[in-house]
């Protein structure tokens, strides 16, 4: 399972992706329980239909966008709390420690 | 219900033949200052069906800043604890000191230059608060108080750091207190472009600079030395203030032509302020002097006037600021030609 999470916005509008290539069965049994605890139909799955939702958005704050396998979540950085809040935050720490993350438009981390 | 007022003098040349104290114009003047009183009484009947936004010039002078620093010591809860208030000594943390000057020079941009008594034009209470997070490479306004993180060390430094940042967050709270530009898409750019034109006169009213010598940079000195940038953006040359192989090459459009139409970060509210924001560079350039003046004056009765509706387009906020330019100088002013030629040189259809 692949997990990425993309960030946008920020005052200095830098897009950055952090990803995690979740292959072996250790792999999986680490991630599964974290992706399995946010709640995926609750929240809007693209940018666009967070800005829809989210009214009134904080000047300067975070968007990000994150995907687990098949599943898609979008939410600002002040919905971001809770499993969510877990999920990236682990998800960056992986990334980070298997050799950073790629700021940049559309390309993906390392695993 | 108003009944419209036509003057056969402009406001605008009433009030310069009111300021002429040269004794041959002296019954010139005083007729003057006579028929604006008739036009202001007027104008504050009519300013009655203007939606109750706070004015941005009020009859009584701005009162003193009133400023306060918190520190959430690396958690995210607000404001954090208490570290210096108004009036207070130097805590010798430099993100605290630069976020209790930055306020007040702000506080000081707004009142000499525009008359506007802080954020809300009531005097509001400005409210701070530093080491938000960890290793937080953002600042924001939440909506009642600027928060800053302390950067991450890698790509950015601490976000206090800009003076232009500081008076960036700020103009966020002028603006949803006056226009309140919604934040998406064009409306949300223009949103953007006026908190990055305030930044820019707050950094430039303090470094006493005028638009020759300003570097008319966003967010200068923020980016570590490892970063192949000057800053976060640049209103003269928007496209130009960084291009690194890790963060990637500043992606804003100097031009309508190279609109940007994406969904990302609200419909690219920090990318496509780069129109709006060499419109405001180019008004600056023609005029000379300090932008904080007629540019600045002009943008500020925009933003503040009532004219604006919350989902303006680019057009919409070009319009205004050619009929404010008018309003404040005159139809036939240089003021007015920098202002329509700006936009037709960034493509913006007025």
């Amino acid at each position: 399972m692949k997990i990425k999470v993309e960030r946008t916005g920020g005052i200095a509008a830098i897009t950055r992706v952090w990803t995690v290539d979740a292959r072996t069965d250790s792999d999986l049994s680490q991630w599964q329980p974290i992706v399995e605890a946010c709640p995926w139909d609750a929240v809007p799955s693209t940018p666009r239909a967070a800005a829809a939702a989210f009214a009134a958005p904080q000047p300067d704050r975070f968007i990000y966008s994150i995907t687990a396998g098949q599943r898609r979540a979008a939410l600002p950085e002040h919905a971001l709390t809770g499993p969510w809040r877990i999920l990236v935050d682990t998800a960056r720490a992986a990334a980070e420690e298997a050799g950073g993350p790629l700021p940049g438009a559309d390309t993906d981390g390392p695993a | 219900m108003h009944v419209p007022f036509c003057s056969i003098i402009p406001p605008y040349m009433l009030r310069r033949l009111a300021q002429q104290d040269a004794p041959e114009f002296s019954s010139a003047a005083s007729a003057a200052r006579k028929a604006l009183g008739h036009v202001e009484s007027f104008q504050a009947a009519r300013s009655q069906v203007v939606p109750p936004l706070a004015p941005g010039l009020r009859p009584e002078k701005p009162g003193p800043v009133n400023r306060a620093v918190y520190d959430a010591g690396g958690d995210e809860t607000l404001p954090g604890r208490p570290v210096r208030e108004e009036g207070g000594p130097a805590t010798g943390d430099a993100s605290a000191d630069e976020a209790y000057d930055g306020l007040g020079n702000t506080h000081r941009l707004y009142a000499d230059a525009f008359g506007r008594d802080s954020v809300d034009g009531r005097g509001l209470k400005l409210d701070a608060t530093v080491h938000f997070g960890k290793l937080y490479d953002n600042a924001f306004w939440n909506g009642s108080q600027m928060v800053f993180g302390d950067g991450d060390g890698d790509v950015f430094e601490r976000f206090t750091k800009s003076v232009s940042v500081i008076g960036h967050e700020l103009a966020h709270g002028v603006t949803q207190y006056t226009a309140g530009l919604v934040y998406r898409n064009q409306a949300g750019a223009l949103n953007e472009s006026m908190s990055d034109v305030f930044g820019a006169l707050v950094e430039q009213y303090v470094k006493n600079q005028t638009t020759a010598q300003a570097s008319w940079l966003i967010g200068e000195g923020l980016f570590t030395p490892k970063v192949q940038g000057r800053a976060l953006r640049s209103m003269k040359a928007p496209g130009t203030a960084y291009d690194d192989d890790v963060l990637g090459k500043d992606p804003q459009p100097d031009s309508m032509d190279s609109y940007v139409r994406t969904s990302a970060d609200n419909g690219g509210v920090h990318i496509n302020s780069g129109i709006p924001n060499r419109a405001f560079y180019l008004v600056a350039e023609a005029l000379g002097g300090c932008a904080w003046e007629a540019p600045g004056r002009i943008w500020y009765e925009t933003l503040t006037n009532g004219s604006l509706p919350p989902a303006a387009t680019f057009t919409v906020f070009a319009r205004a600021t050619v009929r404010a330019a008018a309003d404040l100088f005159g139809p036939e002013s240089p003021e007015h030609d920098a202002v329509g030629e700006a936009w037709e040189t960034v493509k913006v259809k007025v």
